[in-house]
């Protein structure tokens, strides 16, 4: 399979291949040049940043002394913590839009109504999200008043230490879903119909429809939606915390990106904030590179 | 599947849930839109008393909405067309060509698919003032181009490896060079995920404030979610306004949304080479 | 569909060096160039001002339609002295103020002149700006509030505004709990038998917004002058601060007494100060609220929807041992500091200048409700009672116990007494968590 083509020597082939090899250049170059100019460089740079002081060390070098701060704050202990929960979150932020996407190709009545209405809160930026969801979800808000009619205790959804960071991850989910619903069905558009026929006349049922045929057929899709939604959790969801929490209370809603900010900006400690910037990355590149093997596949075996 | 009757009611009722949760927030926005201040001071959840378009309107007005929209227009269409451009040539090459480093440079733009803006928000405003394209429509424009390339280079990427061999063998045999074969087959064919990829970065660009907020420093290059943003400070409790201008903001979208659906998800069907 | 492009789309392994080397070679040389600009982050010149003959202000206030007036004043004196001279202002969102400083002030572009809090927020930022005290000798005696923009005996920003923390009470409030409406509370005891009252009648007696943390803020500084005796007092503001002290430990204490006995609107720990804890008291849905005097939240946007039935009082006496009578908490609000990287600093102090003018802020006091630094704005002209008190205090004022904190420590106190509220600690586990931040 891997014969390389390079050695291959007859002269129609190695103009082939030149000429293959300067259109590739000119195909990836400026790509290449943004994203390493304006992604890695800033990125070498905080590293080298990380390793210097804040306030009257500005500048130095100071080893790992900003890392070992990071390690004894409490604060960003939590932050981490909450990556571990975000990921817990993940498969339901998967398998809701990916059954919605089924019910969708299925055309359940009223389909072309809940395709339109599903993709609503995408339109909507994190911040503007929050802003209403603080109103909605406030003490006295409408999700407690329904509560109440219904008998139920009122719940302190944002103000409660364990129940914040869930409320968070659940507006996250709500406002993201439509998003993978898209692509989901970009996917389904290309399942092969006939097996879903065939399924039908055989009498399986939905679930069974759903486990034999859908995810097999849409491994490559699926794959695809966990690794944007663990990207998008883990660099989305900044501005929902910002809003909805601000942290709070008691610092139980911190995630890395909120912790880097606040430490940036409010805390006046740029260093400090580049050194947990690499901890973030590190972190993301760990879980990238695990999921790159998937990828790899998804790119290659075709 | 569907024919039960148990079944259809499992599936319409959450399913008629979720809608009603994705509609009621903008029609609660809309609802606090439609509010006097005072109103809205005096009972935050109550039905809007005399419908008033006024915070619209002033939110609109007042704020230089206006400008602003042009610019997030701008910036907008620029960098969705550089993104498609340049992703759309990555992705081919990293899908069917054969280079050296080809893996290489593709675990590149993968791993900076990983980085946060946060992460290289400083060394990444001192590289733009460097190159001295802060406070410039082109500045944001390839501010957006770098953040959100990574991404659309994977998604063009794992397009375009579907695309049968065959197709580009044949084109190679009738003549065609490799950029010919980019011209010809490749925006073609992938016009459906182009067309997708475009309106998903179209609205990561419409939708971003942070960047937005750093790249442009003065307030006639502000883009419209800034502005905003902008309606509510802390020091703003004036919130009908603020929902006025998430109205403003959110509505051009929703229609773009709703005008090209048909063509996001039907398109691919029929642009789609899986066969 | 594993077919011929399998072929293609395979790397070639073992050569793939020479392609990696040669997309290194334009990166690096973007690092080198940025390198540079890491190594020389000061002083490489304003990017925002590019223009000589223009001068970049960012504050947070020019946008609000109540400001129009006091920002149009300052802009025509200032051209009037410098024609030709373009002054621009870019209102940036207070929500990320400080980090689109801080990222302009580590690069080195920014604008000329920036808006600063009192306190804290400047201090952190001082190396930034230029010291001031040779260039405004002649606003010394006009303006007040000088305190709040100093940091080791050098001035670094000129106060246009002045801050401070009065109890604002509502009438009607008070007079269905059955309480005389005239006679707010002097003393700790009499605000409790005022609150047992008001929560009888179905209000909150206090609104309180902790979700940020800075309800305790409030707390600790408006309650701080009944509490703390004048020695006490002054040490803490020099630095000399006994978080161990049995006064500290009362105003620690007396947070989570309150909370408990159920002086606040349910959820505080979830409520906004600023959307929603003043939302409620102008909407007469709570007793008593810990204001400002300038910016928000102040006299003036009571006045709207209150009108006569908003009061105002000083802080109660919460320690008759050691407080005989209480005073207004009150410095400097916000002020105007100039970047050190302007090209023109007199320009931008004449602007400075401009900017803290009598008549400028004379409109920014009856427009925008801001209590003016300057001693000399005339307060006859506005016709509401507790804006006349206020001004009438601000001569005994001392400045606020908070402000005298490091960010690090607010911000540590903001989480601790958040997790006061729902529990998770303790009022000593705090003082000593403090204690030790506060170093």
């Amino acid at each position: 399979m891997a014969v390389p083509a390079a050695r291959r020597t007859t002269a129609a082939r190695r103009w082939h291949l030149s000429e293959h090899k300067i259109a590739a250049l000119v195909l990836v170059t400026p790509a290449l040049l943004i994203i390493v100019g304006l992604r890695i460089v800033p990125l070498v740079l905080g590293a080298q940043y990380s390793l210097t002081g804040d306030g009257d060390r500005n500048g130095l070098f100071v080893g790992l002394a900003n890392y070992r701060t990071l390690l004894d704050d409490p604060v960003f202990r939590t932050a981490l913590r909450n990556v571990g929960l975000l990921f817990l979150a993940l498969p339901v932020a998967v398998a809701v839009p990916g059954l919605l996407a089924t019910f969708l190709f299925l055309k359940v009545p009223g389909h072309r109504f809940y395709r339109s209405v599903y993709f609503f809160p995408v339109v909507l930026s994190p911040v503007i999200i929050g802003a209403i969801f603080n109103i909605l979800l406030s003490f006295d808000g409408p999700l407690n008043q329904l509560l109440g009619k219904a008998g139920i205790a009122p719940v302190d959804w944002l103000g409660n230490s364990h129940i914040a960071i869930l409320s968070v991850i659940g507006v996250h989910v709500w406002a993201t879903f439509g998003m993978a619903l898209v692509i989901f069905m970009a996917g389904f558009s290309t399942l092969d119909q006939s097996l879903l026929d065939a399924a039908r006349c055989d009498g399986a049922t939905l679930p069974q429809t759903v486990w034999h045929v859908v995810i097999p057929e849409l491994s490559r899709t699926i794959q695809f939606v966990f690794v944007t939604t663990m990207i998008g959790m883990l660099t989305g969801m900044f501005g929902l915390v910002y809003v909805m929490t601000a942290g709070g209370p008691g610092g139980a809603t911190y995630l890395p990106e909120f912790y880097i900010w606040v430490t940036q900006g409010q805390m006046n400690s740029p260093a400090l904030a580049s050194a947990a910037s690499m901890v973030l990355f590190v972190l993301m590149l760990l879980v990238g590179l695990a999921q790159i093997r998937l990828i790899k596949r998804a790119t290659k075996e075709v | 599947m569907r024919r039960s009757g148990f079944g259809r009611w499992v599936v319409a009722i959450p399913m008629c849930l979720l809608a009603l949760a994705t509609i009621y927030p903008m029609v609660f926005t809309l609802n606090v839109a439609m509010k006097s201040r005072r109103e809205y001071v005096l009972d935050r959840f109550s039905l809007a008393d005399h419908l008033t378009a006024a915070n619209i309107a002033d939110a609109w007005n007042s704020s230089g909405l206006g400008r602003y929209t042009f610019n997030s227009v701008l910036v907008t269409a620029g960098s969705v067309a550089l993104l498609l451009l340049l992703g759309s040539m990555a992705g081919y090459a990293f899908s069917q060509l054969t280079f050296r480093g080809r893996r290489w440079l593709f675990l590149v733009c993968l791993g900076a698919l990983m980085i946060p803006f946060q992460v290289i928000m400083v060394p990444f405003f001192r590289v733009l003032g460097q190159i001295h394209l802060l406070d410039t429509h082109v500045g944001l424009i390839l501010a957006y181009t770098g953040q959100f390339l990574p991404f659309t280079i994977f998604l063009m990427t794992s397009f375009y490896s579907r695309i049968p061999a065959e197709i580009v063998e044949a084109a190679r045999v009738d003549g065609s060079t490799t950029l010919g074969v980019y011209r010809r087959i490749m925006l073609p064919l992938g016009r459906p995920a182009l067309l997708s990829v475009g309106i998903l970065n179209a609205l990561f660009c419409w939708n971003d404030v942070l960047i937005s907020l750093l790249v442009m420093q003065s307030e006639q290059h502000r883009t419209l979610m800034v502005g905003v943003t902008a309606l509510r400070g802390q020091y703003s409790d004036n919130i009908p306004l603020f929902a006025g201008g998430v109205l403003v903001a959110a509505l051009p979208v929703i229609a773009i949304y709703l005008f090209f659906q048909r063509q996001i998800t039907d398109g691919v069907t029929a642009g789609s080479t899986k066969g | 569909m594993p077919t011929a492009s399998g072929s293609t789309t395979r790397g070639i392994r073992g050569s793939r060096r020479g392609w990696f080397a040669a997309a290194l070679v334009p990166a690096l040389a973007l690092v080198s160039a940025a390198c540079g600009a890491a190594a020389s982050q000061t002083q490489s010149g304003s990017g925002a001002s590019a223009g000589g003959g223009k001068l970049v202000v960012w504050d947070w206030h020019s946008g609000d339609a109540t400001t129009k007036e006091y920002y149009a004043k300052a802009k025509a004196d200032f051209e009037a002295k410098h024609p030709g001279v373009q002054v621009e202002f870019v209102a940036q969102p207070y929500d990320q103020y400080y980090t689109l400083l801080g990222t302009a002030i580590q690069a080195g572009k920014g604008p000329d002149i920036s808006m600063f809090n009192g306190g804290a927020q400047m201090r952190d930022r001082a190396t930034s700006l230029l010291p001031l005290d040779d260039k405004v000798g002649d606003l010394k005696d006009r303006l007040v509030g000088w305190d709040a923009f100093r940091k080791d005996n050098a001035t670094y920003a000129v106060p246009v505004t002045l801050q401070g923390f009065p109890f604002y009470y509502n009438k009607a409030v008070y007079r269905k709990a059955g309480l005389d409406p005239e006679k707010p509370p002097k003393t700790l005891a009499e605000l409790q038998t005022a609150c047992a009252a008001i929560k009888k009648s179905g209000n909150a007696c206090f609104n309180l917004g902790n979700k940020e943390g800075l309800g305790i803020e409030f707390f600790l500084s408006g309650f701080g002058p009944g509490v703390f005796g004048q020695a006490q007092y002054d040490a803490w503001l020099a630095g000399k601060r006994d978080w161990k002290s049995p006064e500290v430990k009362q105003i620690f204490d007396l947070w989570k007494k309150t909370n408990d006995e159920g002086w606040y609107n349910k959820g505080v720990n979830s409520t906004a100060m600023f959307m929603d804890q003043f939302t409620m008291f102008s909407g007469g849905k709570g007793g008593n609220v810990i204001g400002l005097i300038s910016d928000t939240a102040h006299w003036k946007s009571f006045d709207e929807f209150l009108g006569p039935d908003l009061g105002v009082y000083k802080p109660p006496v919460s320690n008759p041992g050691q407080v005989t009578s209480t005073f207004l908490p009150a410095e400097g609000g916000i002020g105007y500091g100039v970047m050190k990287w302007t090209k023109d600093p007199a320009l931008a102090v004449d602007l400075v200048k401009s900017l803290a003018s009598t008549d400028a802020e004379k409109s920014f006091f009856e427009k925008a409700g801001a209590i003016a630094a300057d001693k000399t704005v005339d307060t006859k002209s506005v016709d509401v009672k507790a804006a006349g008190e206020i001004v009438s205090w601000l001569p005994d004022s001392k400045p606020l116990l908070h402000t005298a904190l490091s960010a690090k420590t607010l911000d540590l106190m903001h989480r601790l007494s958040q997790q006061l509220i729902s529990g998770d600690v303790t009022v000593d586990q705090v003082l000593t968590q403090l204690a030790a931040s506060d170093k």
